[in-house]
């Protein structure tokens, strides 16, 4: 049992380490509105890419819909706030179950039907665009003759008088949104790292390496695929209520399927079944994206996904294991780990 | 609800024509995967990179779109050699999703190169006198979309003869069949494979040239077409030239029969949808053979 209380000691001594680290960076960009904005939807993208780390990574299957799940749980949320008064609170949980639920209804026939591989991945990106076109309906036909527009401005539908914790409602002070999306980057890797040693982690490891072999040895496939997928659609879920309150506009575009690529292109380089590497490309990959777009966006637009273009071919022909390796190789000299 | 007789007409021959067109822009991409074994992300940035070449071809040389094809295709054909050599050639045989992510990252490379350099400006070709439209009774068809039919047909005929009636085009099938057994038969399997990423690449470019004649280049097009071509192979499975006309056919009549009879904006949904349902009840595909 003192192996299990070390990797468990492991963890948390991890954990609390990205917490310090990625906790001292507003200070460090001495609380710039616009920088620390920044960082938060860095933050933001690398939630996605770890939760991504769970179906991708852990399952094997590549995943191209998590703006779907994302966006699911900002949609509910406005939804919910614009027309019912409820609280974001409220909102952002119903918003997360609306994102399992989809993620059941849509999994269930394909896992059973068995659609993986290219066509899991294809089915995946479809879905992005089919979820822009019904939010698209939605939002000419249903929002447009209400609000006046066919987007929502958030801040337009918090009372005068909020509670600003009850509504999440921090306009201009985005430090809160940055710890608030630190807690949930911070929870979602703890899920993944308890993932990784359950009986779910062992049998998604099993059916990513060999589903045939998986299958044959008596796991559920299916079931343990379809939960893969409930987990990660949560996780989005909620992020997605959080981060349209601190953007503030919902818009049918916000299903965009590139993100859907840009994030399993992060979790790719990241390493797959690496929560480390899944964090730290997401991070890393996110604010190299920044500063090319801010710095040659002007002149050349696209410039910042033409790098993740490059990067992933290089990463796919070269080094298949991605940053993964290279964090491992890491551990190993610290003495971290003996094998990886 | 009663349907106008004319507007059913009009919109079976539009969804024909259109559907034949899509079997031409699924062709190089059946090719590549039912022969190669290579899942190609990016073949819907292709058609948009070639629409932009013809664009440029066009304008230029004051040509029209669809004659610019003689000389995209044998660019394409030499960029698909490139490709195939610098990039393909290391992910044969390599696990699915190191292949998709590959091609993914083609796929970013081809459509932010288009952004950087056209600025996401779509661009139209000049109108061509084929733009005028033949009436048959109350029926319009627009010139440039018959010829585009026209030719797609002549050119899916092609490549079936290529596949069916010529030495190469035997190699071409015993590979797809059984590779190690066609190695084992004297088949020169790289130089097929090269070969044939060239042609599949060069086959991008005939639609792209016929999409010109009444559309617009614009960045865009990559994910519509790449998607579009993919459901066609999903759907005709890897049954061959005739699989895939089919299925073309059948997805452009979707198409246009869903956007005259029930709601024009919703064009993508009837794809995309059809493509969902499609996977979920036959993954193998309608007119797959194996």
């Amino acid at each position: 049992m003192a192996g299990k209380a070390k990797i468990i000691g492991t963890q948390i001594f991890g954990l609390a380490l990205l917490a310090i680290i990625l906790g001292l960076v507003p200070p460090a960009l001495g609380f710039n509105i616009y920088y620390v904005l920044l960082a938060t939807i860095a933050l933001s993208v690398t939630i996605m890419v770890a939760a991504w780390n769970i179906i991708g990574g852990y399952a094997g299957q590549l995943d191209l819909a998590a703006p779907v799940y994302f966006v699911i749980g900002s949609f509910v949320t406005t939804h919910l706030l614009v027309f019912y008064h409820v609280i974001p609170w409220i909102g952002i949980l119903v918003g997360a179950l609306a994102a399992v639920a989809l993620a059941m209804v849509l999994g269930y026939p394909t896992f059973r039907f068995g659609v993986k591989e290219v066509w899991y991945a294809l089915l995946t990106a479809a879905l992005v665009v089919i979820m822009q076109r019904i939010a698209w309906f939605i939002m000419t036909s249903y929002y447009f003759p209400i609000l006046g527009s066919n987007e929502v401005y958030i801040s337009q539908y918090i009372p005068e008088d909020a509670n600003p914790w009850l509504y999440l409602y921090f306009p201009m002070n985005y430090t809160i949104y940055y710890y608030i999306f630190l807690a949930l980057l911070v929870f979602t890797v703890w899920i993944n790292l308890k993932i990784k040693r359950s009986k779910l982690g062992y049998y998604l490891a099993a059916i990513r390496e060999d589903e045939l072999a998986a299958e044959a040895l008596g796991i559920d496939v299916r079931r343990y695929k379809l939960y893969a997928l409930m987990i990660y659609a949560a996780i989005l879920g909620v992020a997605g209520g959080f981060h349209i309150m601190m953007i503030g506009i919902l818009a049918y575009k916000n299903f965009d399927p590139w993100l859907g690529i840009v994030i399993a292109v992060m979790g790719i380089v990241g390493g797959l079944g690496s929560i480390e590497g899944a964090v730290m490309s997401g991070l890393i990959l996110r604010t190299i994206e920044e500063w090319l777009r801010s710095s040659f966006g002007a002149v050349i637009p696209g410039i910042h996904y033409l790098i993740y273009g490059i990067i992933i071919i290089i990463v796919a022909i070269l080094k298949p294991e991605g940053l993964a390796a290279i964090i491992n190789y890491v551990k190993k000299k610290l003495g971290l780990i003996q094998y990886g | 609800m009663a349907v106008d007789p004319i507007v059913l007409t009009q919109s079976i021959i539009n969804g024909i024509l259109n559907g034949l067109l899509y079997s031409l822009a699924a062709l190089g991409l059946a090719l590549i995967f039912g022969v190669m074994d290579i899942i190609n992300f990016a073949h819907g940035d292709f058609i948009m990179i070639a629409a932009y070449l013809t664009f440029i071809f066009a304008v230029s040389l004051n040509m029209d779109a669809a004659l610019t094809a003689v000389l995209t295709m044998p660019i394409f054909f030499v960029l698909g050699l490139g490709i195939y050599k610098g990039i393909i050639e290391k992910i044969l045989g390599a696990e699915p999703l190191i292949q998709i992510a590959t091609t993914v990252g083609l796929l970013l490379v081809l459509r932010n190169l288009a952004l950087a350099i056209f600025h996401a400006e779509p661009k139209g070709v000049p109108v061509t006198p084929l733009g005028i439209p033949i009436y048959l009774g109350p029926i319009a068809v627009p010139l440039s979309r018959l010829i585009g039919g026209i030719v797609s047909l002549g050119a899916l005929f092609a490549i079936h003869q290529l596949l069916t009636r010529t030495k190469w085009g035997i190699a071409v099938r015993a590979i797809a069949d059984d590779r190690e057994i066609a190695s084992l038969m004297g088949i020169n399997i790289k130089k097929v494979y090269a070969i044939t990423f060239g042609l599949g690449i060069a086959l991008t470019a005939l639609p792209a040239a016929l999409i010109m004649e009444f559309s617009r280049a614009d960045p865009y097009l990559g994910l519509l077409y790449g998607l579009l071509s993919w459901i066609i192979v999903a759907m005709g499975g890897l049954g061959g030239v005739e699989g895939i006309l089919y299925s073309g056919l059948i997805l452009g009549l979707i198409e246009s029969l869903g956007c005259s009879l029930i709601n024009p904006s919703a064009r993508e949904l009837y794809l995309y949808i059809t493509f969902l349902v499609l996977l979920w009840i036959r993954p193998r595909g309608l007119f797959a053979k194996r």
